[in-house]
């Protein structure tokens, strides 16, 4: 079990005198947000203080301080996670990287973009677009910081085509837990030189070591893109028909999967019903949104006429088109709704991020359908199902949250074993925090999970990196 | 059978619009164009109708050639036929000259039953051509429609949103309607619609093909109104900004200001 | 067409038969104005019988003269007769100029009357001028989503039309003069000739919340909002403040509000003590809407139009500010005006 000091007046003091005036909270000074990230049901807890960091230099000596004093330090950015990735577990200190958010610069030559962790996901998109260029990684929270979609390896809704954050990792400066800093990788796409700790790094969510400034590799920003919406009659149907998208090898950049339920919240949410409840007289059971992008409309053309052909196949009401700029808007507007449209009306929620190949993916989705049903509980997806990552969410509004979370456990318990049986993995995206640790342990083995401790003691050898998460145990809520 | 006419416009992202600072022009150069979003209420309204009762609808819109996209983005919704007229001469127009025109425009289409509009358009914003195009078709009007109940017999039955209340009003036909968009969001087109409307026929009007038209109601010779001047609105000197360094002390200044004036 | 020929200026009374709507009597205090300037005498048209009350608060506006129109088609507004009316009093008087209040009726039925008189017509002004070269009218008004202000004239066909909200110009009567003439003219309308009838009316329910043209105290949110999820702190704001929730126009365009609550020219007139805006831009069309006691604005953008008409500002995010402020006045740091 992990010793560690609490925050005394002398160390305060220091805290404070490395970042300066008013970015250093002490106790009821720091805003109770820091005490949980989107999923507070996984449990809440406010550390003894917070700074918000500017530079990686006071990155540097806030850890020094905290490593001499042994005093736990949990990074966080823009606090969007889903699974307590960023909950102080053992108090200490949150070391926030949100003011670090500044772009510094692009290079043209080899379309790479050096930047602070603290930007924005949508910031970054849109001062990237400026210049031309894409990044391509696409994580449905664009107000997430991109430092976090590092630190969990997140994937999003373009992962289909281009791959996950990890692919556009170029290099890294990191400080360590003692505080000293660290450069990792090189602006070149190709590297066979060592054990690669710049992939180590990414998605060790704060237990490595603490992200200071990241070079990112841009693509040219494709000039159309057009989706398609794919109505079905039953839930069913529709899954069945997303791996013979992927398998008829239109090279979709995303594909989106949604039930009649969420598109309903989302339309009352955004106030545009822009994807139909009722398409040729019939009810929408679910749809999926295709999303094609390229250099040329021809070549986009016969991508969707190829779609409607299996989609036809497939039983599909009909084939829409989002093609207009105001469509494509709100289009947008209602997939970033989602997530938020569960949160309205549900006063329970709890969620699995599992992944899992591609043609398992209807085994999957109607498994657990069934099983919420047995269980009594409201099972919601939606998202990105083109790469058989699979956003599951628990909801009710009827349980107490004792018995919610008994039912939730059954269904989590039942649904990773499933997953493992299909050959998936416990999180596509979302990483693991403190809340799917157990989950882990199962899905990787006895063996691999002890590796991952022995790797987390070699970094960090007092265990004062964001203790309680990943692979650490030894704090729990 | 319901013959429909929908007037449609093509306009500028108006919040992409600026304005040149040395000369005092619009900078319309490269900005995005868009289908008026309320036209395209008014357009589902009409392809409502045409599910419902049969018929066929013209688009008819005026601009420059590239307007021809705003046609084939409504096509593909649910049009038949797609007027574009187009032509230096009927440049500049005020609605006193639009509306002439594209009711001389559509003269070879109709006598239509129903004509739709949008409310507005967001750059103009004038509001006025719906009222002047019902006059020029000597058609009655319902403004402001909210839902349409029933045609029948010659009439229609619809709902409108007044200041104070819903109105439920009868017309006879030909009847211009300008839509609300509550009940009326367009819908996505189909795949086969789209793609067709790529293709499909255009029909141009220029100043020499439409019968009967007098070049002197056109473009700005017809126009009643005019534009001497544009400039920038003026603007009051800014107010006091609190700048204290963050929200917090923000937020304590602002309520310490208004306790002194006596607000709070 | 000799614009000389054409003389005197009217405005038009729109009432319901017991009382006149202000936007007539507001239009005649500000053409009043301006018939000062040109020597034209200024008439105000009403349609229909309307008690003499009523028509005193019109002479109290300095009217000239009346032109009171009565005979068959005016049981209930029609844009038909009154159209027809209009039309048929232009060709006999000349008036240089007719304004109408742009009420829902008013902006169906003017631009009708100037196509049939072939004359040019404007709608919005916010501002009325006069070139006494020219002898013309300038409607000066916002465009292009309130980026610019635009001159507009009517340079050589008379009369010149205007329609113009309510509440755009103040409602402030210089007294009656002290010889009013009446003009009174029979012009019948076959009631068969009207093509559109009401058959119903069903008023909107009185929502308090809606009726924001009267509230002491708003809290005004603009396009900076990011969605509907992030609306409910506004009006947990308003609430605190024991004021009202409203809007401007990209919002109700986006859905998330309704018209009712928009603030502007095109919308709401408001005229509260207290008014607070979190992520407005400050185009003019929504500025003119506004007639606050204290005006206060919050916005990301440091440069943003609105802080040029608030009294004081605060550059930040919306939401954070809102929560702040939500915080310190449940904490009791503030209390109600």
């Amino acid at each position: 079990m992990a010793q560690y000091n609490t925050i005394t007046p002398e160390v305060a003091a220091q805290l404070h005198a490395a970042v300066g005036e008013g970015r250093f909270f002490l106790r009821e000074e720091v805003d109770p947000n820091y005490s949980h990230d989107e999923m507070p049901i996984y449990g809440k807890r406010l550390p003894e203080a917070a700074v918000d960091v500017e530079t990686t230099e006071e990155v540097s000596a806030i850890m020094k301080i905290c490593a001499a004093n042994r005093i736990p330090v949990t990074c966080r950015g823009a606090g969007t996670g889903l699974v307590g990735g960023c909950v102080p577990l053992a108090g200490g200190l949150v070391l926030c990287t949100k003011r670090m958010n500044k772009i510094l610069e692009y290079d043209m030559d080899n379309l790479v973009v050096r930047l602070q962790p603290g930007v924005l996901l949508k910031d970054l998109a849109a001062d990237a677009q400026k210049h031309g260029l894409m990044y391509p990684p696409d994580p449905g929270e664009k107000t997430a910081t991109v430092g976090g979609n590092i630190s969990t390896n997140a994937g999003g809704m373009r992962a289909v085509k281009y791959g996950v954050t990890r692919d556009y990792v170029l290099a890294l400066t990191v400080v360590l837990a003692d505080g000293r800093v660290i450069e990792l990788g090189k602006s070149v796409s190709k590297t066979s030189s060592g054990y690669s700790l710049l992939h180590l790094m990414i998605g060790s969510e704060g237990t490595l070591g603490i992200i200071t400034e990241m070079t990112l590799k841009l693509i040219p920003n494709p000039v159309c893109d057009v989706s398609c919406l794919v109505p079905f009659r039953t839930v069913d149907d529709c899954i069945r028909f997303v791996p013979k998208i992927k398998l008829a090898k239109l090279d979709p950049q995303s594909i989106e999967f949604m039930d009649a339920d969420i598109v309903t919240s989302s339309a009352a949410f955004t106030g545009n019903p822009i994807f139909p409840e009722r398409v040729k007289n019939e009810d929408v059971g679910a749809s999926v949104l295709v999303t094609f992008t390229g250099y040329d409309e021809e070549e986009l053309d016969q991508k969707m006429i190829r779609l409607g052909e299996i989609a036809k196949e497939a039983g599909a009401l009909d084939v829409l088109v989002v093609a207009t700029s105001a469509n494509k808007k709100s289009a947008w507007a209602a997939r970033s709704s989602f997530l938020t449209a569960i949160e309205a009306d549900t006063k329970l929620i709890d969620e699995m991020d599992v992944v899992v190949p591609v043609d398992k993916i209807p085994a999957f989705l109607i498994y657990i359908r069934a099983l919420g049903d047995e269980v009594g509980i409201r099972i919601r997806n939606f998202g990105h199902a083109g790469d058989g990552n699979l956003h599951i969410y628990c909801c009710s509004n009827e349980l107490e949250e004792d018995e919610f979370k008994r039912r939730v456990k059954i269904i989590m318990d039942r649904a990773y074993t499933k997953c493992a049986e299909l050959e998936g993995q416990v999180s596509g995206e979302h990483s693991i925090g403190h809340a799917k640790m157990v989950y882990l342990r199962e899905s990787v083995g006895e063996d691999v999970f002890d590796l991952m401790r022995q790797i987390k003691a070699v970094f960090d050898p007092d265990n004062i990196l964001n203790p309680g998460k990943v692979c650490d145990s030894s704090v729990t809520m | 059978m319901l013959n429909i006419l929908v007037c449609v416009k093509q306009i500028p992202d108006v919040d992409l619009v600026k304005m040149d600072p040395e000369t005092g022009n619009l900078i319309r150069t490269g900005v995005p164009t868009l289908t008026n979003p309320l036209d395209l209420n008014a357009l589902e309204a009409a392809v409502q109708l045409k599910e419902r009762y049969g018929g066929a609808i013209t688009l008819i819109t005026m601009g420059p050639p590239m307007a021809e996209s705003t046609l084939r983005e409504c096509l593909a919704v649910g049009g038949d036929e797609a007027v574009l007229i187009t032509g230096r001469p009927f440049g500049g127009a005020d609605t006193l000259s639009t509306s002439y025109t594209i009711v001389k425009a559509a003269e070879r289409f109709g006598p239509f039953d129903l004509i739709f509009c949008g409310k507005e358009s967001l750059d103009g914003a004038t509001g006025q051509m719906a009222s002047q195009l019902a006059e020029r078709f000597d058609a009655a009007q319902i403004s402001c429609c909210l839902s349409i109940e029933e045609v029948k017999d010659g009439r229609i039955r619809a709902t409108r949103a007044l200041e104070s209340g819903r109105e439920l009003v009868e017309a006879k036909l030909p009847c211009l309607v300008t839509v609300e968009k509550d009940n009326y969001y367009g819908r996505l087109p189909n795949l086969e619609a789209y793609l067709a409307a790529k293709k499909a026929p255009i029909v141009t009007c220029t100043e020499n093909n439409i019968e009967g038209l007098d070049l002197q109601k056109i473009g700005v010779p017809g126009s009643g109104t005019i534009v001497p001047k544009i400039y920038p609105p003026e603007l009051p000197e800014p107010g006091q900004m609190i700048r204290t360094g963050s929200v917090k002390t923000d937020v304590g200044r602002l309520l310490e200001l208004l306790a002194e004036k006596g607000t709070l | 067409m000799n614009k000389n020929d054409y003389k005197n200026m009217w405005v038009y009374i729109e009432h319901d038969g017991k009382t006149a709507a202000p936007v007539g009597l507001e239009l005649c205090c500000e053409v009043r104005k301006l018939c000062d300037r040109t020597g034209d005498r200024l008439y105000a048209v009403v349609i229909g019988a309307l008690p003499e009350t009523e028509l005193e608060k019109v002479k109290a506006c300095g009217v000239d003269g009346f032109i009171l129109v009565s005979g068959t088609g005016y049981d209930f507004f029609n844009t038909d007769a009154w159209a027809n009316a209009f039309t048929v009093l232009s060709r006999k008087y000349n008036p240089s100029a007719i304004f109408v209040g742009g009420t829902v009726d008013g902006r169906d039925f003017a631009p009708r009357f100037a196509v049939q008189l072939e004359t040019g017509c404007t709608s919005d002004a916010m501002e009325l001028d006069w070139d006494p070269e020219t002898g013309d009218i300038q409607f000066i008004e916002p465009a292009v989503g309130g980026k610019i202000m635009a001159v507009i004239t009517v340079p050589v066909l008379r009369p010149q039309v205007g329609t113009i909200r309510p509440g755009t110009f103040p409602y402030a009567p210089v007294g009656a003069k002290e010889r009013v003439e009446v003009i009174e003219e029979r012009i019948d309308f076959d009631p068969a000739a009207i093509r559109c009838h009401p058959v119903g009316f069903i008023p909107d329910e009185n929502d308090p919340e809606l009726d924001i043209a009267h509230a002491d105290c708003i809290v005004c949110v603009g396009n900076g909002l990011k969605d509907g999820e992030h609306l409910e702190r506004y009006r947990t704001l308003a609430r605190l403040l024991g004021g009202k929730l409203g809007c401007t126009r990209p919002l109700y365009d986006r859905g998330i509000l309704p018209y009712k609550l928009q603030i502007g020219q095109s919308g709401v007139m408001v005229k509260p003590k207290l008014y607070i805006s979190f992520g407005v831009s400050g185009a003019v069309n929504h500025t003119a809407g506004v007639d606050a006691g204290l005006f206060i604005a919050v916005d990301k953008n440091p440069n943003a139009q609105i802080f040029n008409y608030c009294d004081y500002g605060i550059v930040g995010d919306m939401d954070e500010v809102c929560d702040e402020l939500i915080a310190r006045l449940r904490a009791g740091d503030g209390k109600l005006i």
